[in-house]
């Protein structure tokens, strides 16, 4: 318990010097997507059992639970790459049919991953292009012939490709191969190109995972940021309970496939079974 | 020295984007283009043009097809024979068929048949992955070259099985196909066909559809997440790569050998042009080009070398031991670059720019 | 691992009942096909044993994939240079026995020569770059073997009897043709995949097969000497190449074709599975009768030499209505 309270003070003191508004103050009504009885099984086992809970348009949601919960196989379900065996997704006010991930995608929902899925091969730039192609509209012939509305469009893309490296701070990379970039570039250029998707909702897994303090902290501010200045809503994954107590506004708590508890950061934090899952009895 | 770009500022995108962003390099390719365009048809031999300049520019526009389906969406083929013999026997029976619709006009459009035809075989062998797909393009390779080879139909009966280019001409009296045709214009018309195709190719990989294959490529599950089709970018990729291979098909039929039956578009064809881009570079256009050259240029100095050295050996004999150092030369290619020659023209710019300062 | 038995003891006999019966339905309409059920369970049976040859070939795969994720396209040249050196051996007089023996012996000293200069240096590169070496051993030992032995066809003969026999004479008219050097060939196959299946799961070696098999990092970080165990199973590998090529070359001839056999036996590995052994056994045999009926009673519809690429199209079609092939599980992607 006391280990949860510290790890939160250093950064909570951090984030009011950075003036950004505390999670208390905010208030969600409209449901962005709401998932329901959701149960997910591989074969006999059972990966998600009965879970349900929403995530509001404009807040910053927090799944956590200890490493085998299921909270990566609840961002699959939620962006079409696993199909659960029972129960509802609502995304819009719409129930959502079986679906696969690029369908996700075009709905306005961008996903970063756990160990980072970016394409080796390509540089940075080209990467975080690769988030714009939903948006790209020239066909094929146009595009062998590259000079004229072609080049037009990827100088527009280019362009908003070139704010969000602004954003993020990444000036410097732009044409490195992103297979020789460091692990915490590596994450903040995965995250790049989920921006360039321009998402409505941002998954993200676990974005500060095998960080040093000040790369989480810099990772949490552009967190902030992107939730302040795009109104993007967001549900991450995170083992760092300070990171989660602080800028997350609501918390979902999953353990071995179930719901153990749902609500604002305080009040999770004091929640008898949530401890228990934790710190384990008698700690 | 010379080979420094210091100096050159980008004040857009659209320079920033340009295929060759140093000038160097810009005049240096404009160089070779205009040596090879006005130059090399004067000096150049029959033997040169005929047995090595036109093969090389027809297997770098099979290269560059295949590089895209295996370079740029990392989906390996074994088929590219089959779908060269597409090329020659729809051109075959197009420009018989239409004798008067221009040549270069059947050429794309054989191209686009070809494209067809990859697709369809595309469909069911793209739900699989690796070296399983790998094996299902082999289906279409003997599928197709068993249909050559069955109908009749496909050479216009002609009692061989062989396919002979009709007199054809570009415009005018630019004879390009049959016997008229001089090697000086079927290396022209080539050499200028090539360059527009491969800037085509070139285009493609660095707009949308490019970056799409190349997500495919790095990483399926990622690219699926991030809105693309998986599906369809694989599929535009073997249509488009399906499209370059059966136009070279038909420049290999119509230009090279003049006359060809459908065994000539064996598996080892396909090999051969999978040697080429894995040799050239996988995804690098240039390094088709390199590869190409390689691939052409090996077999004739293996079978140059022992007259060179005044041995005599007996035709069969030179035959089993050009198989045997063409494999060993190919698995110490891989050994020693496994990038391709395209990684090692990088290494040396590379150092060009540094020089002659070692840092 | 649960085998379910059930559906394998009821789907083979009522799928060539079904092909049977269609057959039987397309003759009483259209009176160019011949077929009686005698006929039909002799080119269903000269087409299982032909598929034993197959599931040899695919054998040779299959070991080479599972112990190094690496797709062995020189297999079919294993097979004709193993056949090249036992024919060149017997040729300077040895007995078959002892010419099998040395040639095993070439096999394992080949596999070591393989392992250590190309797959050595390869270790750790891209699957495509090994395939591609792969193909260059191919081209170098086709060209090797003939350089050695030269390139005329050549008679193998061991001593198997050849004599065609008959069978269920009182069931059917006529009875049923067997080949018996195929009834031995199949005999011989499976005495090898029996062995096989008591060297991997009963010794040594074989778990250590395995653990290489399931992770090759894991297998390396508690001891297993990774190297060894390749030149091993290469050896392996040539060892069964060299049985094929005995049984393939007395059958046809030694001669370049045989290295081309591999082609046949690729589709096998897309129906069986590129890392299962039942299953390249099981794939050799349904392409093997699949083929030869397909050959005999569909060829007046759709023209001859269909057998070129008609086992790729039966793959094919397998494979859009189970992608993961006979006995692969279904894969869970993780991310």
């Amino acid at each position: 318990m006391s280990a949860v309270a510290t790890a939160a003070a250093p950064n909570q003191n951090q984030q009011e010097d950075g003036g950004v508004t505390q999670n208390t103050a905010r208030v969600f009504d409209e449901v962005l997507l709401e998932v329901k009885d959701i149960s997910l099984a591989f074969g006999g086992v059972k990966a998600l059992t009965n879970i349900s809970f929403d995530i509001r348009k404009g807040e910053i949601r927090a799944i956590i639970g200890p490493n085998g919960a299921g909270k990566t196989s609840m961002l699959n379900v939620i962006n079409g790459f696993y199909h659960p065996q029972d129960g509802t997704i609502t995304y819009k006010g719409q129930v959502r049919r079986k679906m696969r991930p690029h369908n996700a995608a075009k709905q306005g929902i961008a996903r970063t991953f756990q160990n980072v899925a970016l394409f080796k091969g390509m540089s940075t730039l080209d990467n975080i292009m690769t988030g714009r192609l939903l948006k790209m509209r020239t066909n094929m012939l146009l595009q062998a012939i590259y000079w004229g509305p072609n080049q037009r469009e990827e100088i527009r893309h280019r362009e908003y490709c070139e704010q969000i490296i602004d954003f993020l701070e990444i000036q410097a990379i732009r044409k490195t191969p992103v297979g020789r970039l460091p692990y915490g570039l590596q994450k903040r250029v995965e995250l790049a190109r989920a921006l360039a998707m321009e998402p409505e909702l941002l998954l993200l897994d676990e974005p500060m995972a095998g960080m040093n303090v000040e790369e989480k902290e810099d990772m949490c501010r552009f967190v902030l940021d992107v939730n302040e200045e795009f109104g993007t809503t967001i549900a991450l994954i995170e083992h760092d309970m300070g990171v989660v107590m602080d800028i997350s506004d609501r918390v979902v708590v999953l353990d071995y496939g179930r719901k153990l508890a749902d609500g604002p950061p305080d009040e999770v934090r004091r929640d008898e079974e949530v401890i228990r899952a934790y710190l384990g009895v008698g700690h | 020295m010379f080979y420094r770009e210091a100096g050159q500022y980008k004040s857009d995108y659209a320079s920033d984007q340009a295929i060759f962003p140093i000038r160097q390099d810009r005049i240096g390719v404009l160089l070779i283009f205009l040596f090879a365009l006005l130059v090399i048809p004067f000096i150049a031999t029959n033997y040169l043009l005929n047995s090595i300049l036109v093969p090389f520019l027809v297997f770098s526009i099979a290269a560059i097809g295949l590089n895209i389906l295996t370079g740029y969406c990392g989906q390996v083929s074994l088929g590219t024979g089959g779908f060269m013999a597409c090329g020659a026997f729809f051109t075959f029976k197009l420009t018989t068929w239409m004798p008067e619709v221009n040549i270069l006009l059947i050429f794309l459009m054989a191209g686009f048949g070809t494209a067809l035809v990859g697709i369809a075989f595309g469909i069911p062998s793209l739900r699989i992955k690796g070296f399983y797909l790998a094996i299902a393009t082999l289906a279409a390779q003997f599928f197709l070259i068993w249909m050559f080879t069955q109908n009749p139909w496909w050479t216009n009966y002609n009692p061989a099985g062989v396919i002979t280019a009709p007199p054809r001409a570009l415009f005018g009296n630019f004879y390009i196909t049959g016997i008229e045709a001089t090697p000086v214009n079927k290396y022209l018309f080539l050499l200028c066909f090539t360059a527009a195709l491969a800037l085509v190719a070139k285009n493609l990989v660095r707009s949308a559809l490019g970056r799409a294959w190349m997500a495919i490529r790095d990483m399926d599950i990622a690219a699926e997440i991030i809105g693309i089709r998986p599906m369809a970018a694989k599929l535009s990729a073997f249509a488009v790569s399906s499209f370059f291979i059966g136009i070279s098909g038909a420049a290999w039929a119509f230009m090279y050998t003049a006359s060809v039956e459908a065994l000539a578009f064996e598996v080892t064809r396909s090999f051969q042009v999978l040697f080429m881009i894995i040799i050239g570079g996988l995804g690098s256009i240039l390094g088709s080009f390199l590869g190409a050259a390689f691939i052409v240029l090996l077999p004739i100095a293996l079978s140059n070398l022992p007259a060179m050295v005044g041995l005599r050996l007996p035709v069969d004999l030179i035959a089993h031991l050009e198989f045997m150092i063409f494999g060993a030369l190919i698995v110490f290619f891989l050994i020693v670059e496994p990038n391709g020659l395209a990684r090692l023209w990088q290494i040396g710019k590379e150092k060009l720019r540094r020089w002659p300062f070692p840092y | 691992m649960p085998m379910r038995i059930l559906p394998w003891l009821i789907i083979p006999p009522a799928a060539i009942i079904g092909l049977g019966l269609l057959l039987q339905g397309i003759s009483a309409i259209d009176s160019q096909l011949y077929f009686t059920w005698g006929y039909f369970l002799e080119v269903l049976i000269a087409g299982t044993l032909q598929g034993v040859m197959y599931s040899l070939v695919a054998l040779g795969f299959v070991l080479i994939f599972k112990a190094s994720s690496i797709f062995n396209f020189a297999q079919g040249s294993m097979v004709l240079f193993a056949a090249l050196t036992m024919v060149g051996l017997m040729g300077w007089g040895l007995h078959w026995t002892l010419a099998f023996l040395a040639t095993a012996g070439v096999m394992v000293l080949l596999a070591m020569a393989i392992e250590r200069a190309v797959l050595r240096p390869l270790v750790n590169q891209p699957h495509i770059i090994l395939f591609m070496a792969t193909i260059g051993i191919f081209y170098f030992l086709d060209g090797f073997g003939q350089t050695l032995w030269g390139s005329d066809v050549k008679q193998l003969d061991i001593g198997i009897p050849r004599t065609p026999i008959f069978i269920f004479e009182e069931t059917f008219e006529g009875g049923i043709l067997v080949n018996q050097f195929d009834v031995i060939a199949a005999l011989v196959g499976g005495a090898l995949v029996a062995i096989l299946a008591i060297f991997f799961q009963k010794t040594r070696i074989g778990r250590a097969l395995r653990a290489v098999a399931d992770d090759h990092q894991a297998a390396l970080s508690v001891g297993i000497p990774l190297k060894t165990i390749w030149a091993i199973v290469w050896s392996v590998a040539g060892i069964v190449a060299l049985v094929t090529g005995v049984m393939w070359g007395s059958k046809m001839g030694v001669q370049f074709t045989l290295a081309l056999i591999a082609l046949k036996a690729l589709p096998v590995l897309i129906l069986g599975g590129l890392t299962s052994i039942p299953g390249a056994i099981v794939g050799g045999l349904i392409i093997g009768a699949g083929e030869q009926i397909a050959e005999v009673f569909l060829s007046t519809y759709i023209g001859s030499a269909i057998q070129d690429w008609f086992a790729y199209v039966l793959a094919m079609l397998f494979l859009l209505i189970r992608p993961q092939g006979l006995f692969g599980e279904k894969i869970i992607e993780r991310v």
